[in-house]
């Protein structure tokens, strides 16, 4: 009798149980997902992995790309980097996608940079973070279609403010004490100063701050005529409506995350600003009554204005299989990535292009909108300008 | 030490009951396990692969853990914290001095030793949950030092660590850190099982028991709390070095609560006070959430409930530690413990003896 | 002012939160890490009660009071009452299981979007000018309020009345408590039921203040300290407990560096664990001493 006996047969039966796995369909364009789809951060990035799925399963309803099929296999990782990292390892290994998709925090990044590395598969960000790899030069394997980028923001953010005020601006800035943030906000601190702009105060509050009425207390004593928050939606807007019960009527500016249509509408003040680069869904394109249909035959439990971003993803990926033929591999996939432009029907202010070395996009453009109480509508304060994309 | 098991075998020297392997089915059995981690990364493929390095890393820690909470009877919620000490120690070191795998490993052990003795003092004054909470506090300020570090240096989405080379020659291949895995986690539960066998190991059983007995027996309580909480922690640093290698990277987001969580299970639904349940609860902690998966394709429920799938995973891994919990407090071990006294007891059906450990 | 207000708020989201492990541990000896979860299941009540009783705010808070009560009173139940005689380290990882469960639980039922319940109940979230340059939450008023009369109410429930007395009996000596013909069972059940209506008390004010979504549950870990500070088995100990951190936190805020109020409540606690580890009304055979 060996306590051995049961590690063995453990082992055993959990390679067995790996192995089993059904083989998915071998006449369609593999794609392997890893995103943040349950945890405390799943509200951000849940969505668009499945609005993307929506997309791709529209698109085979239509007949498919190339008259094939895009399979998408779906794995959480909980923003956790060990399960990004197994879940790339069978993506690739097992289910032998010829692309993988991250929607996830950015510690998930490196396993899965790795294992695209190890791999050659391309690596494709779709809802998180663009790393620094997909600005030029890019890193020949990573792509990112994702909205926000840091530094692009402020800038785009900071000329805003800059062209619609008449007086000196005091700005002040507030954000969340993440690494992530801090190196957004202190370039921002940089673009400041480089406008000739005073900035009075800057704010970084704890992840889940019960109360942030003392992080707004010490911004309001600060003076500022105007206030930028870059940084999840809870930050941005917890921040703002203390600062607006303190008393303080400036204008404020932050990022459009998913739900900014929806929490434009709830807030209602017409001083709070938010900058995007994905359309609204109140300009009613014709891109957004079918984004409806679609949502609609999906079942997504998520308000239409959160899924932009994953159907721009979906278009995304769509266009580059399109230049792929049959049978796929991951490096034409990669190929076909690496020189691809992407006509998005108006969810952005332009094309998204991808070229050699630039795999971010080449020209970022940016919408401001903000709440108009005499109209009680949201309206757009600043139509797509551009922004050239390099570092 | 080991209860004799087999009938007509009866120990007749000291010697051998310390033996780690008394007799010669179970030497045989032994090597045949052994023989049967060595094939494996052979027949496995990548994912089993994989899975089988998460086990083994996990391993390191939560052996490590299972010496402080289920041999000393000190409770942490400091694990993760320790983990990240490790990692941060080896991500620095690479980052600021390019320290080579044979420089950083020390470190973090030694970082970790020291945090184990600065956290380890409330444990001369603390008992039970008050303790709990202030390895909590060890958690947060790591944390918080590691993500002044992050900011400061400008990795905001994490340190990247080349992978260890030696001589020349890099380590990279799951396979190779298949072996390199194992041997560290053969190394510390063999260390760990004659550490326990050892004068400190009694010690900390004993201080387990009853501090104010132990302390009347003559054993210092203050050195045994000590010394659990430095091996305990230079142990978790190290696994928090080889997560930086094995990963390639090291953040913040990596080691929250959640993960302090999770070994903290490993050790419950293994069996507290056992090497053995540790591993055993590692395996299981680390396989279940694939299992799930798997049997949701299985049953062909996978497309229908995927927008819930993973919030199913989630619930499930509650509800079967609470399950173990309730119904089965001495966790895998006990179970694998009962199999084996049904397989002794046959065809007699009989209860296990009280008290057999 | 301002910053006495701030402080007065926090302080009230504290000491709202602990009261909950207070209950809990004081009766059956047992940290309940799963007190964030429960916030969380409060809030979801209130929000899933405000659409069920729309135009009827004062029902609906009413319906999600007594839900988050029964809720507590279930757990102890279904759960809790099978851990009594394990080791109080299997009673806490039981704790942690049941926030996990129900975490996934409510994602299940709920999703991950943020949800606002005062909103769904009709009502906004004013700004009331205190003195002259000072301003306080409709929201942060009432949970200063409520967490004066949770306090009030308690005070007097274990002082005064039968029940509450058996609590405080069955707190200091279960053996002899249950000789005297006191039903634990009843008694610790009751306690569980406290702690998640007033845990759940909070969790829909604070969701009402800020939205409602799952960072919710780190919320409730942050008032640990504050409990522990004040003396993990008394009330008194807890309120003071709670002022202390949160003026910690707000004077860290304002004058030093606001990076720093995330740990701050931590270095407190371990100089409090240095120096007085049982707190400040915590009783000080409580700690087993070596």
């Amino acid at each position: 009798m060996s306590k051995q006996l049961t590690r063995i047969a453990a082992c055993v039966a959990a390679a067995a149980a790996l192995q089993a796995a059904p083989a998915l369909a071998q006449d369609a364009y593999l794609i392997g997902v890893s995103g943040a789809m349950t945890g405390p951060v799943a509200g951000g990035y849940a969505p668009i992995v499945e609005s993307m799925k929506a997309y791709l399963d529209h698109v085979n309803a239509q007949g498919g790309v190339n008259g094939k099929r895009v399979e998408i296999v779906i794995q959480d990782d909980q923003a956790q980097p060990s399960r990004a990292a197994t879940n790339a390892k069978k993506l690739v290994a097992q289910d032998r996608v010829v692309l993988l998709v991250n929607t996830s925090l950015s510690s998930t990044y490196a396993p899965m940079v790795a294992e695209s590395k190890r791999a050659g598969v391309p690596l494709f960000f779709a809802g998180g973070v663009c790393p620094p790899e997909t600005y030029p030069p890019a890193d020949p394997l990573q792509f990112c279609s994702t909205a926000y980028s840091a530094n692009l923001d402020s800038e785009a953010a900071l000329g805003f403010i800059k062209s619609s005020s008449s007086s000196p601006v005091r700005i002040a800035f507030a954000g969340m004490a993440i690494p992530l943030v801090r190196t957004g906000i202190e370039h921002a601190e940089k673009v400041a100063a480089s406008l000739g702009m005073k900035t009075v105060g800057t704010q970084y509050s704890p992840p889940p701050a019960p109360d942030y009425t003392p992080f707004a207390t010490k911004i309001k004593d600060a003076d500022p005529n105007w206030v930028f928050s870059w940084s999840p939606w809870v930050s941005q807007v917890r921040t703002f409506e203390a600062l607006r019960r303190l008393g303080w009527d400036g204008p404020y500016v932050t990022w459009a995350h998913l739900n900014a249509e929806e929490e434009l509408a709830r807030i209602k003040d017409g001083r709070f600003y938010v900058i995007g680069t994905n359309a609204f869904l109140e300009d009613n394109l014709p891109v957004h009554a079918e984004m409806r249909a679609v949502a609609h035959r999906a079942g997504l439990k998520y308000p239409t204005s959160y899924l932009t971003e994953g159907y721009v993803a979906g278009m995304v990926l769509e266009a580059a299989l399109k230049k792929v033929s049959w049978p796929p591999t991951p490096q034409k996939v990669a190929a076909a990535m690496s020189n691809l432009k992407v006509d998005l029907r108006g969810l952005r202010g332009g094309p998204l292009e991808w070229t050699k070395d630039n795999h971010f996009r080449t020209a970022q453009y940016y919408r401001v909108w903000r709440w108009d109480p005499a109209q009680n509508r949201i309206v757009r304060v600043q139509d797509w300008k551009a922004i050239q994309a390099k570092r | 030490m080991t209860v004799p098991r087999a009938s007509g075998y009866f120990r007749t020297r000291y010697a051998e009951d310390f033996a780690l392997l008394d007799t010669r089915t179970r030497k045989a059995w032994a090597a045949l396990f052994a023989a049967a981690l060595l094939v494996y990364p052979f027949l496995a493929g990548p994912l089993a692969l994989d899975l089988a390095n998460q086990v083994l890393l996990g391993a390191v820690g939560a052996v490590a853990l299972m010496l402080l909470t289920g041999y000393a009877g000190q409770i942490s919620l400091g694990h993760a914290g320790l983990l990240a000490a490790g990692a941060f120690t080896t991500g620095i070191l690479f980052k600021e001095f390019g320290a080579p795998f044979w420089v950083t490993l020390p470190a973090s052990a030694l970082v970790g030793a020291a945090l184990g003795l600065i956290f380890g003092l409330p444990s001369l004054r603390l008992r039970g949950l008050y303790l709990a909470v202030s390895t909590l506090a060890l958690h947060f300020i790591v944390i918080h030092l590691g993500a002044e570090y992050e900011t400061k240096r400008g990795f905001s989405t994490g340190i990247l660590v080349d992978p260890p080379s030696i001589g020349g020659w890099q380590l990279y291949d799951a396979r190779a850190w298949y072996f390199v895995l194992l041997a560290a986690a053969a190394a510390t539960v063999l260390f760990s099982l004659n550490l326990l066998r050892s004068k400190t190991g009694r010690a900390w059983r004993a201080i387990h028991g009853r501090e104010a007995v132990a302390g009347a027996l003559g054993i210092s309580v203050h050195r045994a709390k000590l010394s659990a909480f430095v091996v305990s922690s230079m142990l978790t640093a190290v696994a928090g070095c080889l997560f930086a290698y094995f990963r390639g990277f090291v953040s913040v987001e990596a080691f929250s609560l959640f993960l302090t969580i999770q070994y903290v299970a490993m050790v419950i639904i293994g069996g507290m006070g056992s090497i053995l349940g540790a591993v055993l609860g590692t395996v299981f902690v680390i396989l279940f959430p694939y299992f799930i998966e798997w049997l949701m394709e299985a049953a062909g429920l996978a497309e229908e409930l995927a927008a819930v799938v993973f919030a199913v995973n989630y619930s499930a891994f509650g509800l079967v530690m609470i399950l173990f919990l309730v119904f089965e407090p001495q966790g895998l071990v006990g179970v694998w413990r009962r199999i084996q006294a049904w397989f002794l007891m046959w065809p007699f059906k009989q209860k296990p003896l009280a008290g057999t450990k | 002012m301002q910053l006495a207000v701030n402080i007065a708020v926090l302080a009230a989201i504290y000491a709202l939160i602990s009261c909950g492990y207070v209950l809990i541990y004081r009766a059956t000896r047992v940290l309940s890490l799963a007190h964030g979860e429960l916030m969380m299941l409060g809030a979801y009540g209130l929000y899933a009660t405000a659409s069920l009783f729309s135009g009827h705010p004062v029902a609906a808070v009413a319906a999600a009071g007594v839900l988050a009560l029964a809720v507590g009173v279930l757990v102890y139940f279904a759960l809790m009452w099978r851990m009594t005689g394990e080791s109080v380290l299997a009673a806490v990882l039981a704790t942690i299981a049941l926030g996990i469960l129900l975490r996934g639980l409510m994602a299940l039922a709920f999703g991950t979007q943020t949800r606002h319940p005062l909103a769904e109940l009709g009502w906004t979230n004013a700004s009331i000018a205190v003195g002259e340059d000072a301003f306080v939450s409709g929201v942060g008023l009432v949970l200063v309020l409520a967490t004066a009369a949770v306090y009030g109410l308690l005070f007097a429930f274990l002082r005064f009345t039968r029940w509450g007395i058996r609590m405080r009996a069955a707190g200091q000596n279960p053996l002899l408590a249950a000789q005297r013909g006191i039903g634990l069972h009843g008694i610790y059940a009751l306690a569980w039921g406290l702690a998640t209506f007033t845990g759940g008390l909070a969790g829909m004010l604070i969701a009402s203040d800020a939205g409602l979504e799952s960072t919710m549950v780190v919320i409730g870990l942050k008032a640990f300290p504050a409990a522990l500070v004040g003396g993990l088995d008394s009330l008194a100990g807890a309120l003071l407990g709670s002022i202390v951190i949160a003026a910690a936190e707000v004077l860290m805020v304002h004058h030093v560096d606001p990076l720093l109020s995330d740990v701050v409540p931590f270095f407190i606690l371990l100089a409090m664990l240095i120096v007085r580890p049982w707190g400040f009304f915590g009783s000080r055979e409580e700690l087993d001493r070596v």
